[in-house]
């Protein structure tokens, strides 16, 4: 029986554009991977903001460690979650630059960074191969370098529950599974967001769907995917049998007719 | 090791122009004969510690604090237009100003634009928390705040001053102008202590700075009080641009322009940023003021006038220079 990392339950939220959000109830336990899916504005963006702390939930409550949440303090907080948010523009620093940024909650306001600190980002790099770039300025890397470079980030923060916005976006194919295999390798728990189901069949022990706001269905891979929920969800309807490789659910969309 | 001796060298620039800069003005005071302090020069000895050297020194502090603030408003704002006169502050002062030499002449002119300055940056701060409650984006939120509460203080100035005798109008105008003729001791050692202590907080929450430089969740999410510290280092940036404008009224154009110029030669990390900006500005009014007390001696040219003459010719410069793709 793994332990318990993350809890919530009838949590809610109500946004200014009458967007609302479950509600819904959540386990994350540590050494999983869950994999989260729905279509554009089902809410996996502000689900995942709400679990890492960056909006306050209306309603239902947010357990970390059997602890609340919001009584963590933010460094506290920080040291045990990683958040990685949708790309957002460079500001004009290196990659090595950002990566030591994921040392500031490890860090007290007077201390400089270390020996050891310089290794595990020479490590982490290596894992993100990254090494290459590691001196060249962000702006001047493609896009997938760039999420390379804040999925590196938030590794070097060494917290043991991941939350990561589509972490796999602009990466091409090598990178995509390399990076998920490196978070699977890791043992820690994450919960990220996906475009690619087949992706998230995978590599994730758990998948959860999102349907505008609500939670449609959560479980393992197997039970997740059904045909009929699918199709419900993004309108298309659809194979699913297994992949040659392993044997994870594989899900076929039915194209449009031209 | 490269950073370490730019900044050596540009340290070593400071310590030239100020040298330089205090032997340049209406009366000759040499260096040599004043370390010999005899007692024929009692008049020299008088001129160069009470006018001479605090007034240069008090150039080089107000350069550096307004390039400073100048950097650290663009850091935190995550725009490059940002600029310490940008929360009303110097619309504020004029108007401490304007209403004290109006009704109230036993006010000093420093303290009565300090007063007006504070009484700006929290009116902008408190109506720009309160808007954020609300749920808006604080940062774009205070800087359009801000733009608003500096035409209101301005237009109340202006509509006093309209009202009021020449006299009064033309003291006004002129010290809105800028000009360090005012310097003293007391204004140095107040400028140096804010900025030292606006210095220290940058350089201890260096990583902060730059994570609020990506983004609020982005800071969030590393931990940092965002709240706390973008409230902290916006009052300390207040707090130096209400001193500088109380005692030298306003210099525009340091705080936009040297930031930009430090990012070419120190490049954007928080602390060579921050560091390089203060020098520059120091060494850019310390110059300007040697030009602004000598060119047309013995008159005065305002000096606000010539950093905002000779700022945006560079400025332009700089730009027509700098290749599309850049921007």
């Amino acid at each position: 029986m793994s332990d318990l990392l993350l809890h919530c339950a009838q949590l809610e939220l109500r946004q200014p554009d009458g967007f609302v959000l479950g509600p819904l109830s959540l386990q994350l336990k540590a050494g999983k991977m869950y994999g989260l899916l729905g279509a554009n504005g089902a809410g996996k963006s502000t689900l995942l903001q709400l679990l890492a702390g960056l909006k306050k939930p209306d309603r239902g409550e947010i357990n970390l460690k059997k602890q609340d949440l919001s009584a963590y303090t933010a460094t506290a907080r920080a040291r045990l979650l990683a958040f990685l948010s949708q790309q957002q523009a460079p500001t004009e620093m290196t990659v090595r630059q950002l990566l030591h940024l994921g040392l500031l909650p490890h860090k007290a306001l007077w201390q400089r960074d270390n020996q050891s600190d310089r290794a595990s980002i020479d490590r982490v790099l290596v894992e993100t191969g990254l090494s290459q770039q590691a001196d060249i300025l962000l702006s001047h890397l493609s896009g997938g370098e760039q999420q390379r470079a804040h999925l590196a980030r938030v590794l070097v923060q060494q917290a043991r529950l991941l939350l990561l916005d589509e972490p796999v976006n602009h990466l091409d194919i090598r990178f995509q599974h390399q990076l998920l295999a490196t978070l699977r390798r890791s043992g820690l728990c994450v919960l990220a967001s996906f475009h690619d189901i087949n992706l998230a069949a995978t590599y994730c022990d758990e998948l959860v769907l999102l349907q505008q706001g609500q939670m449609l269905a959560a479980g393992a891979p197997e039970q997740v995917l059904q045909p009929d929920l699918l199709q419900q969800v993004f309108g298309r309807p659809c194979l699913v049998d297994q992949s040659p490789f392993g044997g994870s659910c594989r899900v076929t969309f039915a194209p449009e007719p031209v | 090791m490269n950073s370490v001796f730019r900044l050596l060298l540009w340290c070593c620039l400071l310590a030239a122009s100020l040298l330089a800069a205090l032997q340049i003005g209406a009366v000759d005071v040499s260096l040599s004969a004043l370390l010999q302090s005899q007692a024929d020069n009692a008049l020299q000895t008088e001129i160069f510690w009470q006018l001479r050297l605090p007034r240069v020194l008090l150039a080089g502090l107000a350069g550096a604090a307004l390039a400073v603030c100048g950097a650290l408003l663009q850091l935190l704002s995550r725009n490059a237009l940002a600029d310490p006169y940008l929360f009303g502050v110097v619309s504020g002062a004029a108007l401490g100003a304007t209403i004290s030499s109006l009704w109230l002449p036993v006010l000093a002119l420093p303290v009565a634009a300090f007063a007006g300055a504070v009484f700006a940056i929290l009116l902008v701060l408190a109506l720009a928390q309160r808007a954020a409650r609300q749920g808006i984006q604080s940062i774009s939120t205070l800087l359009l705040t801000g733009l608003a509460v500096s035409f209101f203080c301005s237009a109340v100035a202006s509509l006093l001053l309209y009202q009021a005798d020449s006299f009064a109008a033309n003291r006004i105008m002129f010290w809105l102008m800028g000009s360090l003729s005012r310097a003293d001791w007391p204004a140095v050692q107040l400028l140096c202590v804010t900025l030292a202590i606006t210095l220290t907080v940058c350089a201890v929450g260096r990583r902060q700075l730059t994570a609020l430089n990506w983004s609020d969740d982005m800071a969030k999410s590393l931990g940092v009080a965002v709240q706390r510290w973008r409230l902290v280092l916006l009052l300390l940036c207040a707090l130096l641009t209400a001193v500088v404008v109380a005692y030298c009224g306003g210099i525009g154009f340091v705080g936009l322009m040297i930031p930009h110029l430090v990012r070419l030669i120190f490049g954007s990390q928080v602390v060579p940023l921050l560091f390089g900006s203060a020098l520059c500005g120091a060494i850019f009014l310390i110059w300007v003021d040697s030009a602004a007390r000598t060119v047309l001696a013995p008159q005065e040219l305002p000096l606000g006038i010539l950093t905002a003459l000779c700022g945006s010719m560079f400025f332009l410069l700089l730009l027509s220079r700098r290749s599309a793709d850049e921007y």
